[in-house]
């Protein structure tokens, strides 16, 4: 039985990833809070102009919508942040402690150690005290982006909320803002990150959602049919995503007192991931010329997908996945080539059977690795039915284990790369997830399956490609990766030796994204838990 | 006081089973559970992988050793389950994996406790096995470097690795090499190598700081 | 026998403590407070005693009350609870920690009940016995070799996940002559040496050369 979404009262970035729409240009801007009047003043200026998850009328980028907003707005807020601006104790204590603490403080259990330390995070991370307010706002064009920017600047008190500066950018710059972008390829904006995957493929699917049912395939949990089809898979509830509603154990999450507060919100997590292109270009020339099928092929191992986003446990060869590619853009030009409605919606039904093999599968047949390595930052990170190891029926559903772990990404890449391929320099991701629990999701995800193997039966090796490795007692790099081999057929596993770290942390923090009607509540004041 | 050895973590229970017959059925469920037709049920525990070692103990009031006259006998109405495991991770990080993942197979074994809440929803599971946890005041591991999946894994490295010496012994390069990349293939689940444990709280590792620097200062 | 699963025992006792200690603490007190300080990791008094995968110790004050409706009732004495998983036999087991673990022995049973009888591995196999309960039901989730075989295992997969990611790509011949040294210093079928040490806690020390 799916909720009916009260779709005005959730913020929009929540329930939509912005850059599908064509906002492909982002703003994140922060602020710190002295005056607890002047702060709800600030918010209740802002609130009119908050994006909500209210649905714009009729999908597609080519079509002018009447409801779609020029430029998206929304809002977050530090523990600190919310005590700031007066939300009572009694209230704050009900908030999770790992938001309470903030990321800063939780850097062991995130493993943000060595370069990733907070010691060299971006000044405005820095301290001593954290950032209270976020506003990310987005929009289709730079020019849109600074023209929101001002106005909300606008907006300021004479005293008591700042605007935080110290986002390092290109040439030493610091800046009071992050900016992040897709990355443009001859004009066109693409899906694509510093290391050259196509990014953002796969985002959960939760009852209330979307209206695109077919999301559900990849996006939800596996129910242990064909995988390849929507019998294999059920939505998620929403509660492990959206507090106030039930979740995948059959209660409510853990939310602030009092229920008004928390209801219809969620937990963001802001990290700014830099990325060593560089190194990541030497390790794939120099090792790729041992592997069987080179660099590219090599790439395709560590992420699970081929850089054009092909699964590689569906598409095992280079020249399957650039196959499906060229299948994938023939059926997406066949839609505007289509001359009548009964031929577009055919064109439309014949690019989305495609475009679901972007996501439909469940690792269940290929659980040896031989596709899709074990270690590969795609399964890491999501791990479908594979943790059932083939025992089938050993838990309630084939991915009970990953069902409750499961995240919202909503980021953008960050500075240029194109120009020089190197480690120094500002570029990256401006990585963000939201979850119901940072704890159970998100520092889980990192923490086990990213920075540690155990439930993989991999020991401690980490993910390759954003796994925290370390160094050995020559400082050489010392992680390390299986590509597993078809048990059947000659060659043997393939060991990648010494990798190094290919990202690393450079700030970021702990928020809460309320709902429109909380957002109203702490503007006025009025957040009372008696 | 630890419930920690590196990556062994040492669940202690105690819960009261109201009255002797359910304490029959209780051990009768685990007599089955023993018996090759059920042991299917022990499969998600199985395949979760993250136990080492675990015991039930069903004590009644008699059942509590009395070692002298001078010593008083137990007198209870209650029987009680005792529960020891030595498991990896902590109880707040997987606690989720045994309630959502294999949620019958553990009602199926605490049912007849008094209060059991049922192992879904989770909130009311987590509080239960925590009001009802001993906290262990010394808790030791063979190996705090090891996690289940290891040992495992380390037996079947073990045990290739003795075949593949006697088989070996008189191979041509050509023919070892054949048979060294057959042995990697048989293996490439089992080359993980270990490390300590990544902190499995904050607590837990602001402890271990101190006890190592307590250590350090007494030397 | 429900204590044994394969060659793995599972030795569960409530041994209990005296009411008054002589001393200015309770004898639980007292007892808790010297586990608290025992050593921990290798250097733990356990980590002498052959055959032992894990054990804890707490001490057990009372039965705990599941609020109303459910009855409140408690324990007359207070336990120490010794719990172990062991490899093999009981027997030999004992007299190995009797053996390996004396002084750490004595201390933490000095204010057990009957205890002041025991003062030799029989006496204390004896006295463990009688304070034994018996397991209901033994859940193995690892191996049940022996403790020496564990440690040499972990050692193993250590020592060849390196050598295998050293010796990619090599030469049939070279690989051969490599694979010869490492099987030389490795040693697989000597389970003394060199091996993992028990209770080990870091990298830099695990190894038994």
């Amino acid at each position: 039985m799916a909720p009916v979404l009260d779709l005005h009262d959730i913020q929009g970035n929540i329930i939509k990833a912005y850059p599908r729409f064509g906002f492909c240009c982002a703003r994140n801007f922060f602020f710190r809070i002295s005056d607890g009047d002047a702060g709800r003043d600030f918010l209740a200026a802002l609130i009119p102009s908050v994006t909500t998850a209210a649905p714009w009328v009729s999908g597609g980028s080519s079509v002018v919508d009447s409801k779609r907003p020029k430029i998206t707005t929304n809002v977050a807020f530090t523990f600190e942040g919310l005590k700031r601006l007066g939300v009572p104790q009694a209230s704050l204590q009900t908030f999770p402690e790992e938001f309470a603490m903030g990321m800063t403080a939780r850097r062991d259990i995130l493993g943000d150690d060595g370069p990733s330390a907070p010691a060299r995070w971006d000044p405005i991370w820095q301290g001593p005290e954290p950032v209270h307010l976020f506003i990310a706002i987005n929009a289709s064009n730079q020019a849109a982006l600074e023209l929101r920017y001002r106005e909300i600047l606008a907006h300021l008190p004479k005293t008591g909320v700042d605007l935080v500066p110290g986002h390092r950018a290109a040439n030493g710059a610091q800046l009071p803002y992050q900016d992040s972008s897709a990355l443009f390829d001859n004009g066109e904006a693409t899906s694509r990150e510093h290391f050259g995957y196509t990014d953002g493929i796969s985002n959960p699917y939760f009852k209330g959602a979307g209206t695109d049912s077919s999301n559900v395939i990849g996006g939800g949990k596996a129910t242990g049919k064909d995988a390849r089809t929507m019998a294999g898979w059920a939505p998620l509830e929403t509660g492990e995503f959206l507090l106030g509603h039930k979740d995948e154990a059959f209660e409510y999450p853990v939310a602030p007192i009092p229920n008004l507060l928390g209801d219809n919100g969620t937990y963001l997590v802001y990290r700014k991931l830099h990325q060593n292109v560089g190194s990541f270009d030497a390790y794939l020339a120099r090792v790729g010329a041992e592997f069987p099928g080179g660099g590219e092929a090599l790439a395709a191992k560590f992420a699970g997908r081929w850089r054009n986003g092909a699964p590689v446990t569906s598409f095992p060869t280079e020249q399957q996945a650039n196959d499906f590619a060229a299948r994938w853009a023939a059926a997406k030009l066949a839609i505007g080539q289509a001359k009548t409605q009964p031929e577009r919606e055919a064109a439309k039904r014949h690019f989305s059977t495609i475009n679901t093999q972007f996501v439909n599968f469940d690792y269940t047949d290929d659980i040896e690795g031989t596709r899709c390595p074990v270690s590969a930052h795609a399964r890491r990170a999501n791990p479908r039915s594979a943790l059932e190891f083939g025992n089938k029926g050993a838990f309630s559903g084939p991915s009970s284990l990953g069902d409750r772990r499961r995240i919202l990404r909503r980021g953008l890449p960050y500075g240029d790369s194109k120009t020089e391929r190197k480690d120094d320099g500002e570029h990256g991701i401006v990585f963000m997830a939201l979850c119901a629990s940072i704890r159970r999701q998100f520092e889980f995800v990192q923490q086990q399956w990213l920075n540690y193997g155990n439930d993989f039966r991999l020991g401690n090796d980490k993910d390759p490609l954003v796994g925290n490795q370390g160094l050995d007692e020559s400082g050489q790099s010392d992680g390390r990766m299986v590509i597993e081999s078809d048990p059947n057929r000659p060659p043997p596993p393939f060991f990648c030796a010494q990798l190094p770290r290919f990202v690393e942390t450079r700030g970021g923090d702990y928020f809460f994204v309320p709902s429109l009607t909380a957002l109203r509540m702490i503007a006025h004041g009025i957040v009372d838990p008696t | 006081m630890s419930n920690l050895a590196g990556k062994a973590n040492a669940m202690t229970l105690i819960t009261p089973i109201d009255g002797p017959v359910m304490a029959l059925i209780n051990k009768g469920i685990f007599f089955f559970l023993g018996t090759k037709l059920f042991r299917f049920k022990l499969n998600g525990l199985l395949t979760l992988s993250m136990i080492h070692y675990a015991r039930w103990v069903i004590v009644s009031g008699r059942d509590f050793p009395r070692l002298s006259h001078s010593q008083p006998a137990e007198d209870l109405d209650y029987r009680y389950m005792l529960f020891f495991s030595n498991f990896n991770g902590s109880w707040a990080q997987y606690v989720d994996s045994f309630s959502a993942a294999i949620p019958d197979g553990l009602d199926g074994l605490w049912w007849q406790n008094v209060g059991w809440p049922k192992s879904v929803p989770e909130q009311p599971f987590h509080r239960y096995v925590t009001d009802n946890q001993l906290w262990t005041s010394h808790y030791y591991s063979a190996y705090p470097m090891a996690a289940s999946n290891d040992i495992k894994s380390a037996k079947n490295v073990k045990d290739k690795l003795a075949q593949f010496s006697r088989e070996s012994a008189h191979d041509e390069p050509d023919a070892f090499l054949h048979r060294y990349n057959r042995l990697l293939q048989s293996l490439q689940h089992d080359l993980g190598q270990l490390a300590p444990t990544p902190i499995v709280s904050l607590a837990s590792q602001a402890v271990e700081q101190r006890r190592r620097s307590d250590a350090r200062s007494n030397v | 026998m429900a204590n044994e699963n394969g060659n793995a025992y599972a030795l569960t006792t409530l041994c209990p403590l005296l009411e008054v200690s002589g001393e200015d603490a309770s004898p639980a007190a007292l007892i808790r407070d010297r586990l608290h300080r025992v050593n921990t990791g290798a250097s733990s008094p356990m980590a002498k005693v052959p055959n032992v995968y894990f054990c804890r110790f707490l001490i057990l004050d009372d039965v705990i009350y599941e609020s109303k409706p459910y009855r409140l009732e408690h324990l007359k004495s207070q336990y120490l609870v010794f719990e172990a998983s062991l490899h093999g036999k009981l027997g030999p087991y004992l007299y190995g920690m009797w053996q390996h673990a004396q002084p750490f022995v004595r201390s933490m049973w000095q204010f057990c009940v009957g205890f002041s009888e025991v003062n030799d591995a029989a006496s204390f196999t004896t006295y463990i016995q009688k304070c034994q309960v018996k397991t209901t039901f033994f859940f193995n989730g690892s191996t049940d070799e022996s403790l020496a075989e564990q440690l040499k295992s972990l050692y193993l997969k250590q020592e060849f996940s390196k050598f295998a990611y050293a010796h990619q790509g090599w030469s049939a011949k070279d690989l051969k002559a490599a694979f010869q040294d490492f099987i030389v210093r490795v040693e697989p079928t000597n389970l003394a040496r060199p091996t993992w040490r028990a209770g080990a806690t870091d990298l830099k020390d695990v190894v038994i050369p």
